[in-house]
């Protein structure tokens, strides 16, 4: 009754702190929510019926732009235990108003792309001067099957739609590719790579490792994948750790201004009979309440913010988990816990008679 | 009959800036149960210090406060609380309604620090003080001598043994002045508890059924 009132009595500044809390709840929802799109993209990567990656040595790109693709794949086919090497031309190509890498990849290896059941639209590559997209591309710019693209000078006709999930949001066969891209004779930019027994992924690996170049188990790769975006993450962090401090300071404000602007009835509350526990528990009872508020109007706020994101940038991803909900929920918590705790000491602490005297 | 609040040797010294100030210097008075007693005394005498000590809210320099036959001086801070909340209440001069509750929350308020029941108690105290149909104003939406009359309503919701109470005329105009005074005294022969009144008022102090004069921190008769 009394917190509530409380707040209540100062509405513009209860509503400025409750804000003040949910900017922060909600800066950290979304910018969790954002770096799940590198995970995505991680996961997209590796999701392959394949158990190694193979790139090309640095100075092998630089002065050939990718692998000879037909010695290369013997060479991998040759190494014990190796059943299939999947060669990838990755282009640059721009769809839906953002530059997407084109799979070029020859059709017969689709298999290991994706299962049969998500094609859900059309049908998979064949040849020639056609493309198969993902549904959220497909979505994102509103392409559907039989709808033609002109990019490099040439005239691409959507030939399938497959359900997301699959590596690249554009695929298209690899000889085509090369010959948009006008390379003399066929080349990848790197090398999926099937091994016929599973036990025998590391051995595979550290045979291919002896030719001279880049090789990955997918779980390796992942990791290399997840470790570049090690620098985001700091930075992100470091904007998560602002919010919760600048949330924490806020509430520091609000309370201890209460605290002092009430001064004078801590000591009627404790002329008529309240303990230091009841003051103490009073002030952050009302720390709590707006702390509640702000972790509601968070949430609202990231839900809001989420859905503007998404319609603006439809590739882009912001997979918030439930359990980062609750997360977000604890560190407010924490936050307002600690800003209030120093003001409802000293509100507890207050000589009664000083504050029934105070003006 | 027996004595509800008693004070020992109450000495109390203010210091600041190494600089001590004695408020009170021995003080000894004590209250029976359903005794009105009346302090009076010119400003600055330790009137006010000699009720916040006897209500518990200040700690004595030197002397001790006994409460229902409970000595003060023994407690902790919590004891003291405890103390203060199971016989004491208080009317101040400038009566001390939080202002974000109504007046019937505010009553309530007093029971609800102490953990007790609520129920219709605050409706029928402020029925008491004649106030039930303004149990929904908050202060500033009643007059002061109204706000005075919850005042009371709240330190005596509890049933106390002992109303303290700073000057609860003092901020009042005459005609409000009387209809306080006559609500204490009405309630005071109704309940039966002990009143220890502060004023500067010889015609309000003259209600009690003793007068106390004090003078430079010492009772003088």
């Amino acid at each position: 009754m009394l917190p509530l009132a409380n707040i209540m009595a100062r509405k513009v500044r209860t509503a400025i702190s409750v804000l003040a809390v949910g900017v922060g709840v909600a800066l950290f929802l979304v910018l969790v929510g954002l770096t799940s799109m590198l995970g995505e993209i991680a996961r997209r990567t590796t999701r392959v019926e394949a158990h190694l990656m193979v790139w090309p040595a640095s100075d092998q790109v630089v002065v050939s732009g990718g692998l000879p693709a037909d010695k290369v794949e013997a060479d991998l086919e040759a190494v014990p235990g190796v059943s299939h090497a999947i060669p990838v031309l990755r282009w640059p190509f721009k769809m839906a108003g953002r530059v997407q890498n084109v799979y070029g990849i020859r059709p017969a290896d689709w298999r290991f792309f994706a299962q049969p059941d998500q094609m859900i639209d059309g049908r998979t590559l064949e040849g020639g001067w056609e493309m198969v997209i993902d549904s959220r591309l497909a979505g994102a710019g509103g392409y559907a099957v039989g709808q033609t693209v002109e990019r490099w000078g040439r005239r691409f006709t959507i030939v399938g739609i497959a359900r997301e999930g699959v590596a690249g949001r554009v695929f298209m066969p690899i000889d085509t590719v090369s010959e948009a891209l006008q390379q003399r004779g066929r080349r990848a930019s790197f090398f999926y790579v099937r091994v016929s027994d599973p036990g025998q992924v590391a051995a595979a690996r550290d045979a291919i490792r002896e030719r001279g170049l880049n090789v990955f188990t997918m779980d390796e790769f992942y990791h290399v994948l997840a470790s570049s975006f090690v620098d985001m993450d700091l930075v992100i962090g470091s904007v998560v750790f602002v919010a919760a401090f600048v949330c924490f300071l806020v509430i520091l404000l609000t309370v201890y201004t209460m605290v002092v602007e009430r001064t004078r009835e801590i000591g009627i509350l404790k002329g008529i009979g309240a303990s230091r526990m009841q003051i103490f528990g009073l002030i952050l009872a009302e720390a709590g309440l707006i702390a509640a508020g702000g972790i509601g109007v968070g949430f609202l706020l990231t839900w809001g913010a989420r859905t503007l994101i998404l319609h603006l940038q439809p590739l882009w991803t912001c997979e918030i988990p439930p359990v980062r909900f609750a997360y977000a929920a604890a560190l407010a918590a924490v936050g307002t816990f600690l800003g209030a705790l120093h003001p409802a000491m000293r509100a507890a602490n207050q000589d009664p008679v000083e504050s029934l005297r105070y003006e | 009959m027996d004595t509800i609040l008693e004070t020992r040797n109450l000495t109390k010294v203010y210091r600041a800036d190494g600089v001590a100030t004695p408020a009170l210097r021995g003080v000894n008075l004590a209250v029976a149960a359903g005794e009105f007693v009346s302090v009076m005394g010119p400003s600055g005498c330790g009137k006010s210090t000699l009720l916040y000590l006897a209500g518990l809210l200040a700690t004595p320099t030197d002397g001790t406060v006994i409460v229902a036959g409970t000595d003060a001086g023994s407690l902790s801070d919590g004891g003291r609380t405890h103390l203060r909340r199971a016989h004491i209440g208080f009317v101040f001069q400038r009566f001390n309604l939080l202002p974000t509750l109504s007046a019937e929350d505010n009553v309530a308020l007093a029971l609800r620090l102490r953990g007790t029941a609520v129920a219709d108690r605050p409706r029928d105290m402020l029925r008491a003080v004649g106030l039930e149909e303004k149990r929904r104003r908050r202060p500033n939406q009643l007059s002061v001598g109204e706000q005075q009359r919850v005042a009371i309503a709240r330190a005596l919701v509890t049933q106390p043994a002992v109303l303290l109470a700073d000057e609860p005329t003092g901020n009042l105009d005459s005609t409000s002045s009387e209809q306080v005074m006559d609500l204490v005294s009405r309630l005071h022969a109704e309940s039966g508890q002990a009143v220890v009144l502060i004023s500067h008022n010889e015609q309000v102090a003259a209600r009690a059924d003793r007068l106390v004069r004090m003078r430079d921190g010492q009772l003088i008769d």
